[in-house]
């Protein structure tokens, strides 16, 4: 494992009982790369990204992160200790579909808990650093609201500030939009965009393929249980080698001019660059979380 | 092993014809308890889904107050008290009096939460459809209810079983009068208990069992 | 009618012994049912099994068939044990029983994404049940916990047939010396409604609040 490579995977196989949900992935994941994981719904996509802090198990294969090694259940090796998992875990955030979030506890609750019960932070000092996390992701006068109170995407932002505030190495980022009505996706999504600016290793199961194409340097396409396509994000979108790969990308990109797919960018306001204007106002989003549902349908 | 069975067996075998003729009766008890219980309980629910605010007023007054009554206190007012009234009820009629008001208050709140947990699109498909109140009543709202209401009221029925066991306290000879009397003649009561309880479990085993086949049934049959 | 007088004030000295009994159960029960529904939930196999056949065998049994066994039953050995400690001790046994189906209830039903996030987040087991489930849980058990705490109540009055001066234990001395049955049984109904009654009450203010501070 390179200094550089901070996720690896290597020939992982995962089941549920004796359907095979995927097999014989690997794949490398560099400090601050954006990873997008894209593919059909029921490829195994979030189980992947669910193995690797290990919400659930994976038989073969092995994957490293961070420096720590968890082998398949059945590849005869000992299992990661409870402790070391946790460790594993805390350096790793996640996102759900969800939100997850804590419905109990206000929103600043939500964010400090970890840092206070994990690791040992202050209540000051937790306080300051949620305050901090909200302010960034424009949360902060919703502070001592309860989750229920709070829209979609505002429980999603604040999910992301929960997760942050662990000061993770990696962020998985689990559909984060999919439940979201479309006019709410793009605040989430600015909040991720951002994140990758600031040099975040990211792993992100998305639907929205103009947000992979803009702020992923890698895409990879899973379909029928395997990696059918892993590269650039650029090339892969807009020229798959593979056959599988165009026809998923074919069924989700309907504008592109036929199977080239040489220009998915149709989109007035992706013309301005990938990661072009304010951090908030992100467009598309509306009109590719649409398709993404027809992809659903399909 | 076998020699403590043996030896168990000896000290229950006398006692076991005794104790399947109270089972009869603790049956007896509880088919009534629970007949009483599921009509007075109908009516009481109809009052609480009644358009009329003195209905309602009734029902509601009935729950609150018999819910919150145990039943040993009911028992003997009906057996005791209704007595100082003119109304001698014998022991299976107390018990099935009792058991019955009391229950109907249970089942009364079970079956109002199926009425009112059927959709409300129901109703307004069969008002749209033109079904009157009472046919869109019974041929829309109640199926779908009665579907709701079998398992809270399953539990309920084991209940009963297990109450009607309180008229040893005023001398009907139930399977749990039976077993005390026998565990004082025999000076060996938890051979006697354990016995009355094997066929307590039983009893409760059985009717759970054959309520979960029927409920399937109907599941099935509804698709 | 100055019988009456006398027997309601023994009846509501025997509310005193009720009301004992109730609560100290109820506390007992609720700590083992909490670490029983742990158990039947998290713990080794073993452990589950014999969870679910003493939850099952409690529910399964008739209330009075258990303080039977527990007060006669256990004389068969030699053990014998006073009226007012097999009656406490068999409230605690029952109340454990049900307490542990209201936990394993209400810990079941929080959302299998609660329990992801905590250990996402790298919460230990311990701080997670204490920080997010449990505060969780309780909120939907409240209406259970009321239930519970009633249900208690109405089993202690099967205790005056082993001699606990209960209320229904001076009730039924009061019966016999007045002959008005239909009146005292009355007041003793009544008292345990007003009983039961401030319970719910209680119970209702509870789960009012824990909805607001949601």
């Amino acid at each position: 494992m390179s200094n550089d490579v901070v996720v690896e995977l290597e020939g992982v196989r995962k089941c549920f009982g004796p359907r095979v949900i995927f097999d014989d992935v690997s794949l490398s994941v560099h400090r601050s790369e954006v990873v997008a994981v894209i593919g059909p719904s029921g490829a195994g996509k979030s189980t992947l990204i669910r193995c690797i802090n290990r919400l659930n198990t994976f038989e073969r294969g092995v994957i490293r992160a961070l420096g720590h090694e968890v082998y398949g259940t059945e590849e005869g090796k000992p299992a990661l200790k409870r402790d070391e998992l946790r460790e594993l875990r805390t350096e790793i955030g996640m996102v759900f579909q969800t939100f997850n979030l804590f419905p109990h506890l206000t929103v600043m609750k939500n964010v400090m808990l970890a840092p206070q019960r994990v690791k040992g932070l202050s209540e000051a000092q937790a306080t300051a650093r949620a305050l901090e996390l909200l302010e960034m992701v424009g949360l902060s006068h919703r502070k001592d609201a309860h989750p229920r109170q709070l829209s979609g995407g505002e429980q999603q932002r604040v999910a992301i500030c929960r997760a942050l505030a662990m000061e993770p190495k990696v962020m998985l980022f689990d559909e984060p939009t999919s439940m979201l009505d479309p006019e709410l996706v793009g605040d989430v999504l600015a909040t991720i965009r951002r994140l990758a600016l600031d040099g975040m290793t990211m792993i992100l199961v998305t639907h929205e393929m103009m947000f992979a194409k803009e702020v992923a340097n890698t895409v990879v396409v899973m379909a029928d249980g395997r990696i059918a396509e892993m590269g650039p994000a650029r090339q892969v979108l807009s020229a798959p080698k593979t056959e599988r790969a165009r026809s998923f990308l074919e069924r989700v990109l309907p504008h592109t001019d036929g199977g080239g797919v040489t220009d998915v960018r149709t989109h007035p306001q992706d013309q301005g660059g990938p990661i072009a204007g304010p951090i908030d106002s992100i467009g598309g989003s509306a009109l590719w979380s649409r398709e993404a549902d027809e992809e659903e349908l399909l | 092993m076998t020699v403590v069975l043996a030896s168990i067996w000896g000290v229950w075998a006398p006692y076991l014809p005794s104790f399947l003729r109270g089972l009869v009766i603790t049956m007896e008890i509880t088919g009534l308890g629970l007949a009483v219980a599921i009509v007075l309980g109908a009516i009481l629910a109809g009052f609480k889904l009644s358009r009329f605010r003195t209905l309602r007023l009734i029902a509601t007054v009935y729950v609150d107050i018999v819910r919150s009554i145990p039943v040993l206190v009911l028992l003997f007012l009906a057996y005791y008290g209704l007595g100082q009234l003119g109304f001698t009820l014998s022991g299976i009629a107390s018990a099935t009096t009792a058991l019955g008001a009391y229950y109907a208050a249970l089942l009364c709140e079970i079956f109002r939460g199926g009425v009112q947990g059927v959709e409300k699109g129901q109703k307004e498909a069969a008002d749209a459809l033109g079904l009157g109140r009472v046919s869109g009543f019974a041929r829309v709202i109640l199926p779908q209810a009665v579907l709701r209401v079998l398992p809270p009221s399953t539990n309920q029925l084991s209940n009963i079983i297990k109450d009607s066991s309180l008229v040893v306290t005023i001398g009907v000879a139930d399977l749990m009068a039976r077993s005390y009397q026998a565990s004082a003649s025999t000076f060996r009561p938890m051979d006697m208990f354990v016995l009355a309880g094997i066929i307590y479990m039983a009893l409760y085993l059985v009717i759970a069992r054959a309520i979960e086949r029927w409920e399937l049934n109907v599941q099935r049959r509804r698709g | 009618m100055s019988a009456i007088a006398l027997y309601t004030g023994e009846m509501l000295d025997g509310a005193v012994i009720t009301l004992e009994l109730t609560a100290g159960a109820t506390v007992v029960s609720l700590v083992a049912g909490a670490a029983g529904a742990v158990g039947r939930l998290y713990g080794p196999k073993a452990l589950k099994t014999f969870v679910m056949a003493y939850v099952e065998t409690i529910r399964g049994l008739p209330a009075i068939l258990q303080l039977f066994i527990l007060y006669f039953g256990l004389t068969q050995f030699g053990i014998d044990i006073s009226a007012y400690w097999a009656a406490f001790v068999w409230l605690c046994l029952y109340g454990t029983g049900y307490a542990i189906e209201i936990f394993r209830a209400g810990l079941q039903g929080i959302p299998e994404g609660q329990h992801e996030a905590t250990a996402a987040l790298g919460l230990t087991r311990f701080e997670a049940m204490r920080r997010v489930i449990i505060p969780q849980a309780w909120v939907a058990m409240l209406p259970a916990l009321t239930n519970f705490v009633v249900l208690e109540l109405k089993n202690t009055t099967l205790l005056y047939f082993i001699g606990v001066q209960d209320i229904m234990f001076h009730a039924r001395l009061g019966v016999s010396n007045s002959g008005q049955p239909l009146v005292v049984y009355g007041i003793a109904a009544g008292i345990y409604v007003v009983m039961n009654g401030t319970i719910s009450r209680v119970g209702g203010l509870l789960e009012k609040r824990a909805a607001i501070a949601r």
